[in-house]
């Protein structure tokens, strides 16, 4: 009897455990979100240096390039996926012409969004997660607080900010990478001729899609921003902990990100579909 | 005369690193069929990957396949062929949803955990504890998460199959008014087992790169705490580059071996 009652206060405790966390991150996501201004008034130097450091990358991920070159090599992957995919399977009902179609428009509405999601949850987000972990656990970030420095938005919201700024020349990249690769790879590879791709991939390059997939990216930066430094934030149980927690703000952020891009994507193309093929 | 010394020794760590991960890669496929064999590792990295991987997988097929099925249909609707649905969402989920959820799965989930996880073992001077007292890490660390690693990976492929065809089911059938019939006959229409395999294949080889550059990145932590962190990190994004490159390669060879 009293293993049965210990179980269920341990499956009740738990239950609370995880519903007070979530009070406790939407507190802290709504303290980084109000703290934005004190940024700019307060932090301006700060957020510089956090600007070019994202866009270059530390450690060994300088080496490769940084952020710049890692969101440019995965995006074009995804694209070239588009020449051999699309290509192929066109083919086989003998409408390969249709490839820049293909292009135009998975490209712009699916994967360059999903794919720059992911390669900044990996790049910037998890970057930020173990340096924020480092410091907590390193015990800086209350050395901070003791200093009288505001820990929140020194820390979390200059990297969401940042975050959001170096989305912008990071998402052109990626549009452009795979937009490059499914041409250079239908064109080059599978030996289509390049005037009836730009043909149909003019044709179908819908400019309103493309701005809309750029708020999609600006909002999906937002939200995997928080998230990492929340993770960071809360970091516990020395070095270990901080692998650990860059481990589960990868996990949070890439589903999170991808019921963002779903939410907004039902939203916009919802009703109509914003798509004629008649033109 | 400092500088350039200096120079040399940055020049040369990123292909320490590649020849590192060589070598541990070589190693493992060495031990991994020189008894014994580390079964009891083996069960428990198993079940550890396949307990942080299934929940983000179901999340993250549901949303994608939705949001593909979705994006198919606007096209097929407009060409007034919205019953070739089903063919649709089958090409997309077994070709493409289910390998990038699987890398998605496998190396934001998996590798980052078990990254963490051999990364602290080494900074808590574990891997050398082992070795003074003759254990071989590779044989008994490493060549089980590899294997753990390219199991789960294809189990997970499979679930993201079935979880991304019965998402897409539901989504067309009762929200978007395709008769389940024809969603159901269209599925095989160009989608067929060997495409499946394909699939299977192509997980079985991200599993396996995932594992060994997460098992490379953790055994050569170092630099406390924020070398753990950092570990992780870059074992998210060079797993992520060397899987969606694999990806490509795969599919582009699948797509020429089913023609």
């Amino acid at each position: 009897m009293s293993t049965v009652s210990h179980r269920f206060r341990r499956t009740v405790d738990g239950w609370v455990h995880g519903w007070n966390q979530i009070g406790v991150q939407t507190k802290f996501f709504g303290k980084t979100l109000r703290s934005i201004g004190d940024v700019f008034l307060n932090y301006r130097v700060e957020l510089i240096r956090l600007i070019a450091q994202m866009g270059l990358g530390t450690g060994a991920l300088a080496i490769v390039g940084g952020t710049v070159a890692i969101v440019g090599f995965l995006t074009m992957s995804t694209g070239a996926l588009v020449a051999v995919q699309g290509y192929n399977q066109f083919s086989e009902i003998g409408v390969e012409a249709l490839t820049g179609f293909a292009s135009a428009f998975f490209n712009v509405r699916l994967i360059a969004p999903a794919t720059t999601a992911i390669a900044l949850s990996a790049t910037i987000g998890a970057g930020a997660t173990a340096q924020l972990g480092a410091m907590r656990i390193n015990e800086e970030i209350d050395a901070l607080e003791v200093m009288g420095i505001r820990s929140i938005s020194y820390l979390a919201s200059t990297r969401v900010i940042a975050g959001v700024i170096v989305v912008i020349p990071l998402y052109c990249v990626g549009v452009l990478m795979s937009f490059w690769a499914a041409k250079l790879g239908t064109t080059a590879i599978y030996g289509q001729s390049t005037g009836v791709y730009d043909h149909y991939f003019d044709t179908f390059l819908n400019p309103i899609d493309l701005i809309w997939s750029f708020v999609q990216s600006i909002a999906m930066a937002i939200v995997i921003m928080l998230v990492h430094t929340y993770y960071g934030f809360s970091a516990t149980g020395g070095p270990a902990g901080v692998g650990e927690a860059v481990g589960r703000a990868v996990r949070t952020s890439l589903v999170i990100s991808a019921f963002v891009v779903v939410v907004i994507s039902l939203a916009v193309y919802g009703q109509s579909g914003n798509f004629n093929l008649a033109g | 005369m400092v500088a350039s010394d200096a120079l040399a020794k940055n020049a040369a760590k990123p292909i320490r690193a590649v020849g590192g991960f060589f070598s541990m890669a070589l190693d493992t496929f060495v031990l991994m069929f020189k008894p014994p064999f580390a079964w009891r590792e083996f069960i428990l990295q198993s079940w550890f990957v396949a307990r942080v991987a299934i929940v983000p997988t179901l999340m993250l097929t549901i949303p994608y396949t939705v949001l593909l099925t979705f994006t198919f249909n606007i096209l097929l609707t407009e060409f007034g062929a919205a019953d070739f649905s089903g063919t649709g969402a089958a090409l997309g989920t077994v070709s493409q949803i289910g390998p990038i959820v699987t890398v998605l799965v496998i190396a934001g989930a998996g590798a980052t955990a078990m990254c963490a996880d051999l990364g602290a073992r080494t900074i808590r001077e574990e891997l050398d504890a082992l070795r003074v007292m003759g254990v071989n890490p590779i044989q008994t660390l490493v060549v089980p998460r590899v294997l753990a690693a390219t199991l789960v990976s294809l189990a997970l492929s499979a679930t993201v199959v079935l979880v991304g065809l019965s998402g897409a089911y539901l989504f067309c059938v009762y929200v978007q008014h395709v008769s389940p019939g024809a969603f159901v006959s269209g599925l095989t229409l160009i989608t067929g087992p060997a495409d499946v395999v394909i699939a299977l294949v192509k997980a079985g080889l991200f599993g396996l790169t995932a594992g060994l550059i997460a098992c490379y990145k953790g055994i050569s932590v170092g630099g406390g705490p924020a070398g753990v962190g950092n570990a992780v990190n870059e074992t998210v994004v060079f797993t992520f580059m060397a899987l969606f490159a694999i990806n490509v390669v795969a599919t582009a060879v699948g797509v020429k071996a089913t023609m």
